[in-house]
């Protein structure tokens, strides 16, 4: 009686996971999972209705610290292109999604695989390692799309892949690549006026999430609220930050999102340095869908800034 | 260096030019646009390159420090896109783990259960948990292998090496299906929730009961699994293996084919930031002589009918014989209660006897996980719980020594009968926990777990064990934590047992990815 029991369970369990299983199979669109939301607004911007488009994370997440879910081992399951930042970015939980999924196309060195940080020039490349030292990416700041020639290379990138994974769209990705180009030179253009008349502006930030566009834009780091990279204030830090702030006059204290405000708001209230959120990524703030407005917002908030 | 990286990617541009021309004149108008759109494409990918080239450059000589050797990684660095570390090498992460106990009640004894090297709690005052070596690494494209070295530090007991994994595992690399795994060799199989993972991961500083009465801790027996993820919407993955059956809850593998698995789960996003999973796991197979623990065959000749006696942790070091006697209730000279007797006797048959017949495990599992800022970094709510459900039957044997003398003064004159008694059993129980933690700042965590385990069924026991613990933990990085629990057991025929606990948890070297 037991056994017809578990028999019995067994085929309710099979029949469940079938009857998810069976409406899956009939899509035919190229799927990409973006483990950011900016490679997730490029792959919008070159893939169109061709592409179905997912985001592990959002602008008011960490992507250093996310859990690997169920859910995007589903997701990792059926994509067509991994567009990640790399760098070990994602070391807490892309190979956990990249194994456990077991999809080919997406593994490393795979056409489907693209990490942002294999293509662009690399800043903060630690000179040794050391656990110390604490949250260290050995090969490089991993938060790379805060340069807008960055977001030029990787969109390339991303429309050869394409290309090669989904030839018969090839030119609507060409076409829409082109398009994409031309808005973002002419875009870049105007945002160089604008970020030579930041040059030399001091900032303060959180964590050492800002290196792209401080030497994209010229601004000077003063003094990162956190200990060590990954590892939060404390208090006798918090006393040599002040110190540091009332002799340079800063002129913003820059946080992410998804970064804790309370040692900011502490300084901010000692020294009088404006607390300035910035959106970080696609999404990090209202009005900010795509890549141009990320930018333009973000060159708009360091100018109040500035005042 | 940068010179003549430049005049390389000139001539060879320039040579491309030079050699399609011809064939462009040749052609008609549309390929010759082609072709010049191509090479507008090279071209354009060359300066890219060697933009980034020159700003490499810029940057290297603006970081350029005393030693001009320093520069060279940062060179290759980028030439060569950043892979793995340890890439040739096995990453090896060492786990270290020490506690300080305190128990109220001096002895505490899983009745109804064999009594395993995990099963008992942990020892009063300094004592040093699981301490753990694992070295893994990539074997090829297709394969991956893991050994995980167990060091376990029993008090007054040499130190005991324990083989607690030595798998390979294939790596989507070796393309039979997207979504497929197979793991051969030794490892924490799956089952339920908790098995597949080192106990150092754990929420709590030891396993809940129905973890360290029917599995010893965890089921690593040696075997074969697969697992294959499917391409849905919904995260669905199912799976199986086939296991030697020396481990608990088998034992004494006769054919060395003696068990068998199989497991469903289904998961995916609860809104935003919340996330869930639910299984269900069946572990079926056929234990000859199972003792509990690892040393089934060592122990079956050992004294008094309790086997784990001489290497379970949890029996303090004045759990004597004599108090063995006593508690088997067996000759007790001032045991008039002849039923009592009779009840406790069978209780001993599950205790303390050798298992031979089929076992079957089943379990269902829960997890849901929170993360109120969608940062589980900063606070995150973690609820947990899984049912198991046993159905046991086959023959136990107790074995039995009585010791008579002719004269009572005269130990000389003494003798011990040992007598095997064989009894058909239903060992059929159930247990659950369920469990929560809750992450209030991004390095104090709090939770609290209660767990039930029902003795076995033949037992014929009025009551069934519970276990209620509390937790808080401080983390000073990913890689190191610090612990206080508080326990209180209540086991069956056991006086309560408050237990205080303090335990540190570090590991070294290469850290992985955690799963859900």
């Amino acid at each position: 009686m037991m056994g017809r029991m578990y028999r019995f369970a067994l085929s309710v369990l099979i029949a469940g996971i079938l009857s998810v299983a069976l409406p899956a199979s009939a899509t035919a669109e190229t799927r990409i999972l973006a483990c950011e939301p900016e490679w997730a607004a490029i792959a919008r911007e070159i893939g169109g209705s061709d592409v179905v488009v997912h985001s592990a994370t959002h602008a008011r997440q960490d992507a250093h610290y996310i859990r690997a879910r169920p859910g995007l081992i589903a997701q990792i399951r059926r994509a067509d292109i991994l567009f990640c930042s790399g760098a070990d970015l994602e070391a807490g939980w892309l190979p956990v999604l990249l194994k456990r999924g077991a999809r080919l196309v997406v593994q490393h060195g795979q056409p489907g695989n693209i990490m942002a940080s294999d293509y662009v020039r690399m800043l903060e490349v630690p000179d040794n390692l050391d656990r110390s030292h604490g949250h260290v990416h050995p090969a490089g700041n991993p938060h790379v799309h805060l340069d807008p020639e960055n977001i030029g290379i990787l969109a390339r990138i991303l429309t050869e892949r394409l290309v090669l994974i989904d030839p018969d769209n090839a030119d609507g990705y060409h076409s829409r690549h082109a398009d994409f180009t031309a808005r973002w030179d002419k875009a870049r253009a105007t945002w160089r006026s604008r970020a030579e008349k930041l040059q030399g502006m001091k900032v303060i930030v959180h964590h050492t999430s800002w290196p792209y566009l401080l030497q994209w834009i010229g601004l000077d780091r003063v003094i990162a609220l956190e200990v060590l990279p990954g590892v939060s204030p404390t208090a006798s830090h918090l006393a040599q930050v002040l110190d540091r702030v009332s002799s340079s006059d800063a002129d913003a204290i820059l946080l992410t999102p998804f970064d804790p405000r309370d040692a900011a708001e502490w300084v901010s209230a000692r020294s009088g340095v404006p607390v300035v959120e910035l959106p970080f990524t696609v999404g990090g703030r209202e009005g900010v869908d795509d890549l141009f407005s990320l930018f333009d917002v973000t060159l708009e908030l360091l100018e109040g800034a500035r005042g | 260096m940068f010179g003549a990286a430049r005049l390389t990617v000139c001539m060879v541009f320039g040579m491309l030019i030079v050699l399609s021309a011809p064939d462009t004149h040749a052609q008609s108008g549309t390929t010759v646009e082609a072709i010049r759109a191509e090479l507008e494409t090279l071209k354009r990918q060359y300066e890219d390159r060697i933009s980034t080239l020159e700003s490499q450059l810029e940057a290297l000589k603006h970081e350029s420090h005393e030693d001009e050797h320093e520069d060279e990684p940062h060179a290759r660095d980028h030439s060569d896109p950043p892979h793995q570390d340890n890439a040739f090498n096995p990453s090896i992460s060492l786990v270290l783990d020490g506690r300080v106990a305190n128990h109220s009640a001096d002895e505490s004894e899983l009745a109804g259960y064999p009594a395993g090297h995990e099963s008992g709690r942990t020892p009063s005052g300094l004592s040093l948990g699981h301490s753990e070596l694992v070295m893994n690494g990539s074997i090829d494209d297709k394969f991956m292998g893991n050994l995980t070295l167990g060091l376990g530090v029993h008090p007054g007991e040499p130190v005991e090496l324990e083989l607690e994994e030595a798998y390979v595992r294939t790596l989507p690399g070796i393309g039979i299906m997207d979504g497929f795994q197979l793991t051969a060799g030794r490892a924490l199989w799956t089952f339920g929730y908790l098995n597949e993972f080192h106990a150092h991961a754990d929420d709590f500083a030891d396993r809940p009961l129905p973890y360290r009465a029917y599995l010893d801790g965890a089921f690593n027996d040696d075997g074969v699994e697969m697992s294959l993820v499917l391409p849905t919407d919904m995260f669905a993955e199912f799976g199986g293996g086939v296991f030697r059956g020396d481990d608990m809850p088998f034992g004494g593998s006769d054919s060395g084919v003696e068990a068998w698995s199989a497991y469903g789960r289904i998961g995916g996003d609860a809104g935003r930031d919340g996330a869930w999973r639910v299984g269900a796991s069946i572990l079926n197979g056929r234990a000859h002589d199972r003792m509990g623990g690892v040393h089934v065959h060592d122990d079956v000749h050992d004294d008094h009918g309790d086997p784990g006696h001489d290497d379970d942790p949890g029996h303090d070091d004045d759990h004597d014989h004599d108090h063995d006697h006593d508690h088997l209730g067996l000759h007790d000279d001032d045991d008039d209660d002849h039923e009592e007797e009779e009840h406790e006797h069978l209780a001993d048959f599950f205790t303390g006897g050798a298992f031979t017949g089929n076992t079957r495990l089943v379990a269902l599992d829960v997890r849901y996980t929170w993360a109120p800022t969608g940062n589980p970094r900063e606070s995150e709510l973690i609820l947990q719980g899984e049912y198991f459900w046993r159905v046991e039957s086959g023959l136990y044997t107790l074995h039995e020594e009585h010791e008579t003398c002719e004269d009572p003064d005269d130990p000389h004159t003494c003798h011990v009968e040992t007598e095997d008694v064989v009894l058909d059993l239903d060992g059929g129980s159930s247990g659950w926990y369920v469990q929560g933690v809750y992450k209030f700042s991004p390095q104090w965590r709090a939770g609290a777990r209660y767990a039930r385990l029902e003795m076995p069924k033949d037992a014929e026991a009025e009551e069934d064990h519970s276990a209620f613990s509390a937790m808080v933990d401080w983390s000073s990085s990913e890689f190191g934590r610090v612990r206080l629990q508080y326990n209180r057991e209540n086991l069956y025929e056991q006086e309560d047992d408050n237990q205080v606990m303090l335990q540190y948890i570090m590991s070294l070297g290469a850290h992985g990815a955690h799963s859900f």
